[in-house]
């Protein structure tokens, strides 16, 4: 380490405490590859700061900024995407697990407002006190709230959350100054989206830490229901259940509508491998109903009725498999998880798509012929739906799934190859947008959109003119 | 266990950093409960599993060369406790366990000579006075009750002989009160467990070679131990010396009804790590326990309960971290209910009883409970 950047040590130790800031090795180490490194290859940063407030993480934005030493930003760092992953020499890991305060849960607004050190777990635990939790992604429930919910993601109760669950936040930007979004610019009331002019929190959303450190967040909650259902149904290809997805979009039945397929994700959302998944149809629609009285039950008179002419299977399944499957939606993944120990093919790469569901048997063609040509074994490929209220454009999240052995070199070999192809290939058929910008996806992509991939990079050159802000995770 | 390097990356490849190996099972019960002392307490990646293992990466692919602080204090700034490890099992079924790891970690840096100073001196202490305190040797035991034909041998272990005798005596007590013939060691040495968990394995051998040797002359056909680091470390790292190999309250269980007092006491079990986690030892503790006072269940036990905060050589380097982590177990054994808190650990008691100092909450070793409540 040259002695210009020890010195730079101590100025954010002065910062944040000496504890709080090293460049130690061996520390650094630690944050130097996360489960995509065939994709991202490790690398140290040059120092991790944790700061404690606000204050602390402007005044280290402000020191980086005038020295234009480049900042990632960092909350719970599990992305799978190397998000966090340094790019260029000498860069700061801002670490803000430490800010994990939930500032505020309000069951008459149905709003929660978190820092970023704030997990899906942490979060759950106090709003269920009032009959109320945030969606989950299919994520470890040991991610940031703010952070997901900020980037925008995919839920389990897609069907009927969406997939914006931000209302408003606050950001500070390289330059020291508070960005707030929406009716939090405005007063001490944070729970409004569109407070002034345009959608801002929109504007600034869903980038890699390429903007400033967002520091609070003000997110929905949803009800929790006593009343809860679940049915599977089981089918032997993806393009026969979209007829049944449509009718319970467009009719707003279901909390959460997954169709997935019988070797993957569906032995996380039981939370066992000890079942004979093989058995079952290759795929399987998972859906879980709920609502007040009245209201479910007339749910679920139509979810049936709608079930008798959808060509699939209903299967009877161990009861058990339902009462996961309902904690993971309602509770947050964590059996979800146990895909990882699916026996040599624990590691999992996905390419994650917005499309309409009129698509979804072409999306999964696309997939399986890419992977087979670039030599994945058909036993390796995985496919996943998730459709999104309200259905405008038959919006669906497709996940195009491999899942593989992380340890074999030659596989990732394989899986870039699959990536350069099918990025091109799924841009040719037809795709929404991709489920986040990230590195490798947003260079074939800002060559098709045109003028805007200009305003996008002057935009980011306005708020951070010194490009410290992770740059290379996005141009 | 000896690991291959292939092997070891294999093994820190598959994780895929998810760190939920850091809290406890949240469902049911949702409840947001943190597992891994050592992150914790000093909050960096490095110190949480996921971390530790891309530290051990760098260090067999070359990357690390040097042991900085940082690197000294992440890896042995770690009980060894396994909790990360049996919350990783429940969901990832990875073929390595993470305590492997950890200790292969260790004997790849002792191997270096990139290990504390304090731990060097146990070993420095031990090679002396042959015990990890580098005390006088010296044990009183009663005369009249040993008797070296005795099937049943009581390996005492260096924490309970110097540290927490009344441990020891305790056990001693139970023998003679039940009228139960047993022999303990004349020249009984470290079991060399702390040697073995902070990666000094080279220095562990001659007091295996002597500890097997006296056993085997004692005639003994069952030797019961007070300690799990020793019990540990003799079913692990010590040659089948064709004995049984008992843990105090595996002793106390098959006794029988020892016409024990039942006390009018709510007490919380502390599972210790080597007991529970490495020797999957859960039942005859609580067993035994139930006999003299009333458990009360505490938010994370058996295969999640939370570390006490001594092993794995952190009590004797890192303190402060040791204290804090005991007194996070003594806050949990308060919020359930209990007035006492027991254990069946001497390095366990010491701790916590160091923790509870200023606190209104007992602590214990079973056996000291069940002696209490013997008809003596
Ligand atoms: C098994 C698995 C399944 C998943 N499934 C889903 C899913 O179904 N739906 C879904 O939405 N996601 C899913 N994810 C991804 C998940 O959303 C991300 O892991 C998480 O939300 C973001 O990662 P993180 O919270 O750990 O943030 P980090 O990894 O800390 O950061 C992610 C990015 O945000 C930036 N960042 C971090 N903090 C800030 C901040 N305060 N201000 C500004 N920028 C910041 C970082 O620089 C980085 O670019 C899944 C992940 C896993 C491991
Ligand atoms: S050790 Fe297991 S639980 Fe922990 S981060 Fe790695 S894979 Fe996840
Ligand atoms: S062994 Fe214990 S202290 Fe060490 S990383 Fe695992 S949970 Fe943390």
């Amino acid at each position: 380490m040259n002695e210009t950047f020890s010195k730079l040590v101590k100025e954010l130790q002065a910062i944040v405490g000496e504890r709080n800031a090293t460049d130690d090795p061996a520390i650094c180490t630690s944050y130097s590859r996360d489960q995509h490194w065939h994709f991202v290859p490790a690398k140290n940063p040059a120092c991790i700061v944790r700061p404690g407030n606000k204050e602390e993480v402007r005044a280290v934005l402000m020191l980086a900024n005038t020295h234009k030493i480049p900042v990632i930003p960092y909350s719970t760092g599990i992305n799978v995407r190397g998000l966090t992953i340094p790019v260029h020499d000498g860069s700061i890991l801002l670490d803000l697990s430490r800010m994990n305060r939930i500032l505020e849960i309000n069951p008459e607004m149905k709003t929660a407002t978190v820092e970023p050190g704030v997990t899906f777990g942490m979060l759950l635990e106090q709003t269920r006190k009032y009959k109320l939790r945030p969606a989950f992604p299919d994520a470890p429930l040991t991610v940031s709230v703010l952070v997901n919910y900020y980037l925008r993601g995919i839920y389990q109760t897609s069907a009927t959350d969406g997939h914006d669950h931000t209302i408003s936040y606050e950001m500070i930007l390289p330059n020291g100054e508070t960005l707030k979004t929406g009716s939090r610019a405005l007063s001490e009331m944070p729970y409004f989206r569109y407070g002034v002019g345009p959608d801002f929190a929109g504007m600034f959303c869903a980038h890699p830490g390429t903007c400033g450190v967002v520091t609070e967040l003000t997110a929905k909650l949803y009800r929790l229901y006593d009343n809860r259902k679940e049915y599977f149904i089981g089918f032997d290809d993806v393009g026969t259940p979209t007829k049944f997805i449509y009718n319970l979009m467009n009719d707003d039945l279901a909390a959460s509508i997954r169709l997935v397929d019988n070797q993957s994700w569906l032995k996380g959302i039981f939370g066992t491998f000890d079942y004979p998944y093989e058995k079952l149809p290759k795929f399987v629609l998972c859906v879980l109903i709920e609502g007040v009285d009245g209201i479910y039950e007339a749910k679920d008179k139509l979810v049936r009725a709608y079930m008798k002419e959808c060509g699939g299977q209903v299967l009877e399944l161990p009861a058990e498999f339902a009462r996961t499957f309902e904690d993971e939606c309602l509770g947050g993944a964590e059996k979800s998880c146990m895909v990882f120990g699916i026996k040599g093919r624990g590691n999992y790469h996905c390419i994650g798509l917005y499309g309409p569901l009129t698509l979804a048997a072409e999306y999964y063609e696309v997939h399986e012929k890419t992977a087979l040509e670039v030599g994945i074994p058909q036993d390796h490929i995985h496919f996943y739906i998730d459709p999104i209220y309200s259905f405008h454009g038959q919006l669906c999240y497709f996940e195009l799934d491999v899942f593989y052995d992380g340890s074999d070199e030659e596989f990732g070999d394989k899986l870039r190859n699959y990536n350069e192809k099918q990025f091109h290939r799924l841009l040719d058929l037809g795709i929404y947008g991709w489920f986040r910008p990230y590195a490798g996806i947003i260079e074939p992509t800002a060559e098709r959109i045109g003028y805007l991939a200009e305003v996008w990079k002057k935009f980011l050159h306005v708020l951070d003119p010194n490009e410290i802000m992770n740059r290379g995770k996005l141009f | 266990m000896e690991l291959e390097k292939e092997e070891i990356l294999s093994a820190i490849h598959h994780c895929v950093k998810c760190k939920l190996c850091s809290i406890a099972s949240f469902h049911p019960n949702e409840e947001w409960l943190p597992l891994c002392p050592s992150g914790e307490y000093y909050g960096y990646q490095a110190f949480y599993a996921p971390g530790k293992m891309e530290i051990f990466r760098a260090i067999l692919e070359g990357e690390i060369t040097e042991p900085s602080e940082g690197l000294l204090n992440s890896v042995y700034a770690c009980t060894v406790c396994g909790a990360c490890y049996e919350k990783c099992k429940q969901i990832t079924s990875v073929e390595l366990g993470a305590p492997d790891l950890f200790e292969a970690m260790r004997r790849e840096m002792a191997s270096k000579g990139w290990i504390l100073d304090v731990h060097t001196s146990i070993a420095d202490k031990i090679e002396e006075t042959k015990n990890a305190y580098g005390e006088k040797y010296e044990y009183k035991v009663n005369a009249e009750t040993t008797a070296g034909d005795a099937d049943v041998l009581y390996y005492i272990g260096c924490t309970a002989r110097y540290r927490v005798p009344e441990i020891a005596d305790a056990m001693l007590g139970i023998f003679d009160k039940l009228g139960l013939k047993y022999q303990v060691m004349g020249e009984e040495w470290c079991c060399g467990s702390v040697l073995f968990r902070t990666g000094q394995v080279e220095a562990a051998r001659e007091l295996v070679a002597h500890n097997v040797e006296e056993i085997k002359k004692s005639g003994a056909k069952t030797v019961v131990f007070t300690c799990p680091g020793c019990l540990k470390t003799f079913k692990k790292d010590y040659p089948d010396m064709g004995v049984e190999l008992l843990h105090s309250t595996q002793f106390l269980t098959r006794l029988g009804n020892m016409n024990l007092k039942k006390e009018n006491l709510k007490a919380a079990y502390h599972d210790p790590c080597h007991l529970g986690r490495d020797l999957g030892i859960y039942e005859e503790p609580r067993a035994v326990l139930s006999e003299v006072a009333d458990i009360k269940e505490m938010k994370r036990e058996r295969e999640q309960a939370w570390c006490c905060g001594s092993g794995g050589g952190v009590k004797s380097a890192f303190d402060d971290f040791a204290l804090w982590s005991a007194a996070e177990r003594l806050k949990e054994a308060k919020e359930a209910g209990a007035e006492a808190l027991v254990s069946a650990c001497p390095f366990c008691k010491r701790n916590l009883k160091e923790a509870a100092e200023k606190e209104e909450l007992e602590v214990y070793d079973v056996v000291e409970l069940v002696n209490r409540c013997l008809e003596g």
